[in-house]
């Protein structure tokens, strides 16, 4: 009985010259604690990975911290339109601003959009094109900044200014030399002056993929109040897309029921707009992301108990060898808990070494598969916990059984063992 | 060690072991009645089959007799648990086998820490009495070797040096010579004697007389019971 001060160093120390003693054996076992934790940390870490990218392509285009308000058609096809539905004149600014003023601690920003298709002329282009007419806050909502120029002034919103600004396809496209600020333009019949020239957007999801934000630099951006009513001559300013910016997601849904609220009292209770439904989003995102994790925790889990198999097996063939010792031990005095301290010391080293072993080989693991599809690693720490823990439990069921079983044995048959 | 002479180190009353259940048991003991003082040497000898080897085995607290008494230096053994037993092989009793039952893949030195391991002996001191022990034996110079490198004597050496590490009150060797030439075996009885002589106890089990005439008394075991013309001492 290895009683008194120091007795857990010595037990952890003779386990380690146990090990080293028996190499082969000692490898075996640790085997699979290393599969199982390298495949737990590899599985979380490429879920993480391409979450995270996910993740970054749903900020970029507009993601999780966007409202959009879009005009719906209150009217089915066919009927006529009762007097209330007449009456109401869509979706306007003034639905964006009661939106800001409905929670101005929340709100970061609001932008107003209206579309159109017109002729663009320019003395290089002569095309039929998409331009947006905006208003608010526009360019830092979409993750636009400016290469060239200046943006719109509240000025330049309010009067209907006739200025543009330019996407860089849209710029090369109109004006091929390079000279684009201060350029004249022609927009249906009404001549505009190209004040700014915006950054490209690129956003790959994978190297070597295509860019999917190649559509956002055909922006052609006008003054919304100069669309509506220079060019369509709508003098109520209809608007096709309101959207609010809320940099704290979780408030998101909330505010997306109040402002349904606010919206349906303000449209007369006809529901001629139609809201983001933000929660099922959000649900989606994170449903997803769970069933990756699952997924990738069950197979760890069913490495880790192949890896116990292993173990125990490994203790299984062995047994002979083992029971000797056991048994020789017993005799110069080791008493039933001091084998299962023993064993469990030993199977605890193993797999805590085995562990972090595994730990590298997933970090290797992750990095081959991340690079062979192209997306940057990221790796969290609550993996690595988990991969770690979970192999620790592993280690400590499996060891259970073989300890308590040597440390029952009768020191005489154990001797006598054949 | 005169003073202590006397002392009863085995006081053995109507022991009897049996195995099996009911219909198929064995009685391997059948009420044993022997006693054996500190500093003798006794040899232990009966055929194979006579119920030598469990009477080794309870009187070495590796096994539990069914009934009766068992005094080990003077404490009660009989129906002690497990954990208990082997505290007492730990501090009082010293093991020697016929297979040396030694741990193949530690070295020789640390074979004999073992023992002071469990006791909870301090780690240099521990290594100094190893290598002092091993010195007594003969093989001072093998401390770093595995056991597998010696020779059949050398390992028994080993043992008997392990057997003697917690300076045990008693020293039990179960057929010590049995895998051995009679030259070595000769040499290991005379360390056998020599450990005697020097105030040891030493519980010989052996089925070869002319080994059993080097003790200083014979115990002769047949059918699970002493002889009686050989238990008077």
């Amino acid at each position: 009985m290895s009683a008194g001060q120091g007795a857990f160093r010595e037990r952890v120390r003779s386990a380690w010259t146990e090990m080293r003693e028996n190499p082969g054996r000692s490898t075996l076992q640790a085997l699979g604690v290393m599969l199982g934790v390298a495949s737990v940390l590899g599985g979380f870490s490429i879920a993480d990975s391409q979450r995270r990218r996910a993740e970054e392509l749903f900020v970029k285009i507009g993601g999780l911290d966007k409202l959009n308000v879009q005009p719906a058609a209150a009217v089915k096809d066919g009927t006529t339109p009762s007097a209330l539905q007449t009456a109401n004149l869509g979706l306007r600014g003034v639905d964006a601003e009661s939106g800001e003023s409905l929670d101005r601690m929340r709100v970061a920003g609001v932008s107003q959009q209206k579309m159109a298709r017109m002729r663009v002329r320019s003395p290089y282009a002569d095309q039929e094109r998409q331009v947006s007419g905006i208003a608010g806050d526009y360019f830092a909502i979409n993750g636009y900044s400016l290469e060239a120029g200046r943006t719109f002034s509240a000025h330049d919103l309010e009067s209907a200014a006739p200025v543009a600004i330019l996407g860089k396809e849209a710029a090369s496209v109109f004006f091929p030399t390079g000279d684009v600020v201060g350029q004249q333009l022609r927009v249906g019949d009404t001549p505009v002056t190209v004040i700014g020239l915006l950054r490209e957007k690129v956003f790959r999801f994978r190297e070597g993929q295509g860019n999917i934000f190649a559509w956002r630099n055909r922006l052609i951006a006008l003054p919304a109040s100069l669309v509506a009513r220079r060019m369509q001559g709508d003098a109520y300013e209809r608007l096709d897309r309101v959207t609010f910016r809320l940099p704290e997601i979780h408030a998101m849904s909330g505010f997306s029921k109040q402002l349904d609220v606010l919206l349906t009292a303000n449209h007369r209770l006809q529901r001629d707009f139609r809201l983001d439904d933000m929660a099922a989003r959000m649900k989606k995102m994170e449903s997803q992301g769970d069933i990756y994790n699952m997924i990738f925790m069950l197979s760890g889990v069913l490495a880790l108990l192949g890896g116990g198999m292993v173990n125990v097996n490994i203790q299984m063939a062995t047994l002979k060898e083992r029971v000797r010792e056991v048994g020789v031990k017993m005799a110069i005095g080791a008493g039933g808990r001091e084998i299962f301290k023993e064993f469990m010391t030993e199977a605890l080293l193993l797999t805590g070494a085995g562990g972090l072993v595994g730990l590298a080989i997933g970090i290797a693991f992750s990095k081959i598969i991340t690079a062979s599809i192209g997306i940057p690693l990221h790796m969290e720490a609550a993996s690595f916990a988990w991969a770690y823990v979970l192999a620790a439990v592993f280690g400590f069921v499996f060891a259970l059984y073989p300890a308590v079983k040597a440390s029952r044995l009768s020191p005489m048959e154990a001797l006598r063992y054949e | 060690m005169k003073t202590t002479e006397t002392r009863a180190i085995i006081e053995v009353d109507g022991l009897t072991k049996v195995y099996g259940a009911n219909g198929t048991a064995v009685h391997a003991l059948r009420g044993i009645d022997m006693n054996v003082a500190a500093g003798e040497f006794v040899a232990l000898i009966g055929p194979s089959g006579s119920g030598k080897s469990t009477l080794m085995a309870i009187l070495g607290c590796l096994d539990s007799p069914t009934a009766g008494s068992y005094r080990f230096d003077g404490e009660r053994v009989d129906g002690l648990s497990g954990s208990a037993l082997a505290r007492i092989r730990n501090e009082k009793i010293g093991f020697v086998f016929q297979n040396y039952n030694l741990l193949p893949k530690a070295s020789v030195v640390r074979n004999v820490e073992l023992p002071m391991l469990y006791a909870g002996v301090a780690r240099r001191e521990r290594r100094e009495r190893a290598l002092e022990l091993l010195e007594t034996v003969g093989i001072g110079d093998k401390a770093r070797q595995l056991p597998a490198a010696l020779s059949g004597g050398q390992r028994q050496r080993v043992a008997v040096a392990r057997a003697l590490a917690n300076r045990p009150k008693m020293l039990l060797a179960d057929e010590p010579t049995g895998a051995l030439d009679s030259k070595t075996g000769h040499e290991v009885l005379a360390l056998f004697q020599d450990l005697h002589s020097r105030g040891n106890t030493v519980l010989l089990v052996t089925h070869d007389p002319t080994i059993a005439a080097l003790a200083g008394r014979r115990v002769e075991i047949h059918d699970g019971l002493v002889r009686p013309e050989e238990a008077a001492a």
